[in-house]
């Protein structure tokens, strides 16, 4: 007891000397837990926004969504009975074009089709603002107001689908059920089911989704909401139903958040390790200059640990305020920035203040401070008595005692659980954590390997005769100086943010690279079995195309694989409606890798090839039975055959494939993959659409364009979490270069007295950091290209090449953060009259 | 080869203008050596500094081998010290990031001696240093430290050696060892040495010893005087 009050007593007289050596280690542990806090909030906002606006999001209190039909008599009655209102929506892709002849202009769109009850919850609104029920009256649709700027139309203009022609008569400004809305190639048509009639889309086989908004009672609470759910889905079992609630309005949206969230707190942590190393510095360099005290303590009689409970109470102190103070920024950041974050989203965000993100940001703040405070605070042991009496040389440079390093391997394996547990990701959290700690001990080795070298060419013939170099390099590889702390910072930031510039680099290469090479131009889809000879004769016969695929294509349902039933695995195979075809002979470039393709004419019992890749997944063998609905109607198959399929080449390619006669009788349409020149493309999409205006063509650019677009916006939420932890790190710069300050005050007035005039003296300042910077930069490039390679070919299965043009973007920036630190840093020694501080020492 | 009209220094403080030095002149001819000498706050060392460029006078003339060091910048000082004058600190103060042959090899490097290392290596030899060459200050004692930075002043052959107390920091004996490799280099190079020091016996090996006494010259001793 009286240990703790004597240490309390001694490290609250410590403190009375105020924080001036602690403004990076506030700001390193500021920085860190604010990003981390702020990322948390606003995950967490976005999923409390989720929750609470989730029937708005969702346009009713639940929805029932079936693949390729409309809900039959009695399921529709069944809806009715157990709700007070049901609103029906289809949702297809369609075009719509400004007239019907060559000259037409034509656009990809996701149409909703919709009846008179839609909107159940909230309000369309529309430019200019009249009521939904006039904009849709009649022959009228709505449209996006990109698809009308498209298309170069205004409202009264006259627009086709189909055959049909339809009045514009509104520019579409909010959808209230947008949120829910899953991924969409093209901007949205409003326009009413029934005035569809006689525009030939919807026919037997077409590809589209009808969605039953189904409004219950106000006083319905969620027991009642399970029990209505556990009636439809008793009801339509086995029919591919899809059933989503209020509670999960946007489950697209949470996941997204929730896995960005997760993946930046990651790089959060990142983050603050980098914070932790200016934390370690800050403290080595406190209790370096505290050593007489300590000398001065032990020999009044202090303990070893008197002095360590002393000066861990000091630390935990200033930690405990810099974490607050990164808890007040972490909440104030996202409430900054809210405007521009909701604007970015297209659900609402319940932007506000949040317990238990704040809670995680501290308590990975708290255990970073601990982790890189007790090693120095371990070392004060090692402070002896006897040094006041001879020259004070500092806590001793050796391993902490073994419980120390136990302390210190037991934290580091709470942080690392901890991280991913609350993640939500515990493989990337674990991979991150491995990241983190092989960089930065290769860090560590890299500083160490840099100080060798320096120290070497140093003393080499090379460098004699030019002393700012020599003394750059000797400040670089000498006893004390900044080396280790700056590569460490710097570099980490700069792995993280040569990480994520080679992953996008590559992805985006990968995109831009493989896929015009082997890529169709156009997928046409809703092609009718009478239109496909029209069609082809259309295509194959234009000089321009230089391949054309077919296949059939029918909407199924799996309903079990070997025997397992579908709702109990968990696969995209399985998951909600399934597009599956028929080949009677193995269609061409397709590579049986086991068992045997079907006899030609074959009309025994079905039979099914299956992708290789996915049957394994899957666990779907040879000899195993598949059962799946089509229209209703249970097919069950022998898969006989497994094929290679490769879904990256962006042609047709089909999980499943039945022998023709299994499925050739139900309703289908055809798809169609069209390789032709780019020139070509406008011509052929206008020619096909004139002769067929139900078919939908989608281009394949276009779509490319979407992928690249959202893993643009991918890569910049990353970048800007890879922007804090290089902030981190040029503070923990600036931290090194202002502790080297007084260093390099008297190095200056010791080389002017020996003769060195201001720009020697200022040449050799910046040599030095651009050395440390570019140190950093190189190391991180290696450690970058290292993850990159690691991400793209274990994890994407991509190839990997090294991106040069950020690699070495990063090495410029890396020397330039440090040679600004460091010059910023130079001024006031360069301006020192030498008698002025070498007489101060004396 | 040293002169100096009417100098006076005053520097800003805490507490304000603070009068160093008052209308000191002096001159020194070439190869004397001269002792300052004072109680503590006399002003020796920031005249030491003045005569060095490394402080610059407020007041008065201060002219080194003919040239005026109070009209010159920093760096025409910086140049004309390394050409002409070498400084020894009580401290020592040498570069912790460089070894004892790096310290020393400095000002001959920056005067852009060719053979700058192999003269370092010489005047090591010369203070007994030679084995230490490749070491850091902070793995050498106080004295050594002291014959390295002994070495460093000397190695250019300066015209003019300046000395601030160079054996305030260290025992009788090695203070004493210091003092006649500093005479001895003194001898060798034939330079002009200023020594400020407390030490009357260490003054008393000057041709000449200037008391100072609140920034003033107080009296003047020559040697010949001292031993009468």
């Amino acid at each position: 007891m009286s240990t703790l009050t004597n240490a309390r007593r001694i490290a609250v007289r410590e403190l009375r000397g105020g924080l001036a050596g602690f403004r990076i280690f506030l700001a390193c542990l500021a920085l860190g837990v604010a990003a981390i806090a702020a990322v948390g909030s606003v995950r967490v906002s976005i999923t409390e926004g989720l929750e609470r606006e989730g029937r708005n999001i969702l346009g009713g209190d639940a929805e029932v969504e079936i693949a390729y039909r409309f809900a039959s008599e009695e399921e529709r009655a069944l809806l009715d009975r157990l709700t007070t209102d049901v609103s029906e929506i289809v949702d297809f892709r369609s075009m719509v074009a400004t007239g019907t002849g060559l000259e037409a202009e034509r656009a990809l769109t996701q149409v909703k089709a919709v009846d008179d009850a839609y909107p159940l919850v909230g309000e369309v609104e529309l430019d200019p603002a009249i009521p939904l029920e006039e904009a849709l009256a009649g022959d009228r649709i709505v449209v996006h107001p990109v698809l009308a700027d498209r298309l170069g139309v205004e409202v009264g203009d006259t627009l086709y689908m189909g055959d049909k022609p339809f009045e514009l008569s509104a520019r579409l400004v909010r959808e209230p059920d947008l949120g829910a809305a899953g991924f969409g190639l093209g901007p949205r048509t409003l326009v009413r089911t029934e005035a569809l009639e006689g525009t030939g889309l919807l026919s037997a086989g077409s590809l589209f989704e009808t969605e039953y908004r189904l409004a219950l009672p106000p006083e319905t609470d969620n027991a009642r909401l399970d029990a209505v759910r556990a009636e439809v889905e008793a009801a339509l079992e086995g029919t591919g139903m899809r059933w989503r609630d209020r509670r999960n309005a946007a489950p697209q949206v949470e996941r997204f958040v929730d896995r960005i969230g997760a993946f930046l707190v990651l790089v959060g942590l990142a983050g603050l390790a980098v914070g932790g190393v200016g934390v370690s510095a800050a403290v080595r360099a406190y209790l370096e200059a505290k050593t007489p005290v300590i000398a001065t303590l032990k020999t009044l009689g202090a303990e070893s640990r008197t002095i360590f409970a002393a000066y861990m109470m000091q630390i935990a102190a200033l930690a405990a305020l810099g974490i607050f103070m990164g808890l007040i920024l972490g909440t104030a950041i996202p409430l900054a920035a809210g405007p521009l974050i909701e604007a970015r989203l297209p659900v609402p965000v319940a932007l506000g203040v949040h317990v238990q993100p704040l809670a995680e940001a501290a308590l990975y703040g708290a255990l970073t401070a601990l982790i890189f405070t007790l090693w120095p605070l371990a070392r004060t042991e090692g402070v002896r008595a006897a040094s006041l009496f001879r020259d004070a040389a500092g806590p001793s440079r050796g391993l902490p005692r073994p419980p120390y390093l136990a302390a210190l391997a037991a934290l580091v394996a709470v942080l690392v659980t901890l991280s991913a547990v609350l993640s939500g990701i515990p493989i990337l959290a674990l991979a991150a954590a491995g990241g983190i700690a092989v960089a930065l001990a290769v860090l560590v080795l890299a500083a160490f390997g840099l100080r060798r070298l320096a120290a070497r060419l140093s003393r080499s013939p090379a460098v004699r005769g030019r002393p700012a170099l020599r003394a750059a390099l000797g400040a670089v590889g000498g006893p004390g100086g900044e080396a280790t702390a700056v590569v460490l910072s710097l570099g980490l930031g700069l792995t993280v943010l040569a990480a994520v510039g080679q992953i996008d680099a590559n992805m985006r290469a990968a995109i831009d690279r493989d896929l015009p090479e082997v890529a169709p131009s156009y997928f046409f889809v809703d092609i009718q079995p009478n239109q496909l000879e029209g069609f082809l004769d259309t295509v194959e016969n234009d000089p321009a195309v230089t391949r054309v695929d077919t296949a059939p294509m029918l909407g199924g349902v799996v309903q079990s694989l070997g025997g397992r039933p579908a709702s109990e695995i968990d696969h995209w195979v399985t998951r909600g409606d399934r597009r599956v075809s028929f080949a009677d002979t193995l269609p061409e470039g397709t590579r049986i890798t086991s068992g045997e393709w079907w006899p030609e004419g074959y009309t025994g019992e079905p039979q099914i090839s299956f992708a290789q890749e996915e049957a394994d997944e899957l666990g779907v063998e040879l000899g195993d039975e598949v059962v799946i609905n089509v229209l209703g109607r249970d097919i069950t198959a022998t898969v006989t055959s497994l094929r290679e399929v490769d879904f990256s080449s962006g042609g047709i390619g089909f999980v499943m494939v039945f022998n023709e006669a299994a499925l050739a009788g139900a309703p289908h349409t055809w798809l169609s993959t069209v390789y032709a020149e780019d020139e070509a493309e406008a011509r052929i999409l206008r020619q096909v659409a004139a002769d067929a205006p139900n078919i939908t063509a989608i281009r394949v650019r276009d779509a490319v364009a979407l992928v690249t677009e959202a893993l643009g916006a991918l890569a910049a939420a990353t970048s800007w979490g890879a922007g804090a932890t290089l902030l981190t790190g040029f503070v923990v710069l600036i931290g090194a270069a202002a502790a080297g300050e007084r260093a390099r005050v008297f190095e200056a007035a010791v080389l002017k007295t020996l003769g060195a005039t201001r720009r020697t003296i200022l040449a050799s300042f910046a040599l030095r950091s651009a050395l440390l910077g570019g140190a950093a930069g190189i190391v991180a490039i290696i450690g970058g290209a290292l993850a990159g390679w690691g991400i793209m070919r274990l994890v994407m299965e991509a190839p990997y090449s090294f991106e040069p043009v950020s690699a070495f973007a990063i090495v410029v920036g890396g020397a330039i953060a440090t040679l600004l630190a460091g010059l910023a840093f130079a001024w006031r020694p360069l301006g020192v009259r030498p008698a002025r501080v070498l007489r101060g020492r004396d | 080869m040293l002169d100096l009209k009417d100098v006076s220094l005053s520097l800003d403080g805490n507490a304000g203008v603070v009068e160093i030095l008052h209308g000191i002149t002096l001159s020194v001819p070439e190869r004397e050596t001269v002792g300052l000498v004072g109680p503590s706050g006399s002003g020796k060392s920031s005249l030491l500094m003045v005569m060095g460029g490394l402080e610059r006078a407020t007041g008065g003339e201060v002219m080194a081998l003919g040239h005026d060091l109070t009209a010159m910048d920093e760096d025409a000082l910086a140049r004309f010290r390394r050409e002409h004058m070498g400084v020894v600190f009580q401290s020592f103060h040498l570069i912790p990031t460089m070894t004892a042959l790096e310290n020393v090899a400095t000002p001959l490097e920056l005067a852009g001696v060719a053979d700058a290392f192999d003269r370092a290596a010489e005047e090591l030899e010369a203070v007994g240093l030679g084995h230490r060459t490749g070491h850091y200050p902070a793995q050498m004692s106080g004295g050594e430290q002291q014959r390295v930075a002994l070495a460093r002043a000397a190695a250019p052959r300066p015209d003019i050696l300046l000395a601030d107390e160079p054996t305030g920091n260290l025992d009788a004996a090695t203070g004493e060892q210091i003092m006649d490799l500093l005479f001895g280099l003194r001898d060798r190079h034939g330079s002009t040495l200023i020594l400020v020091t407390h030490s009357r016996e260490l003054a008393e090996r000057c041709d000449r010893t200037i008391r100072l006494v609140d920034g003033r010259l107080s009296e003047e001793t020559r040697r010949a005087e001292a031993a009468e």
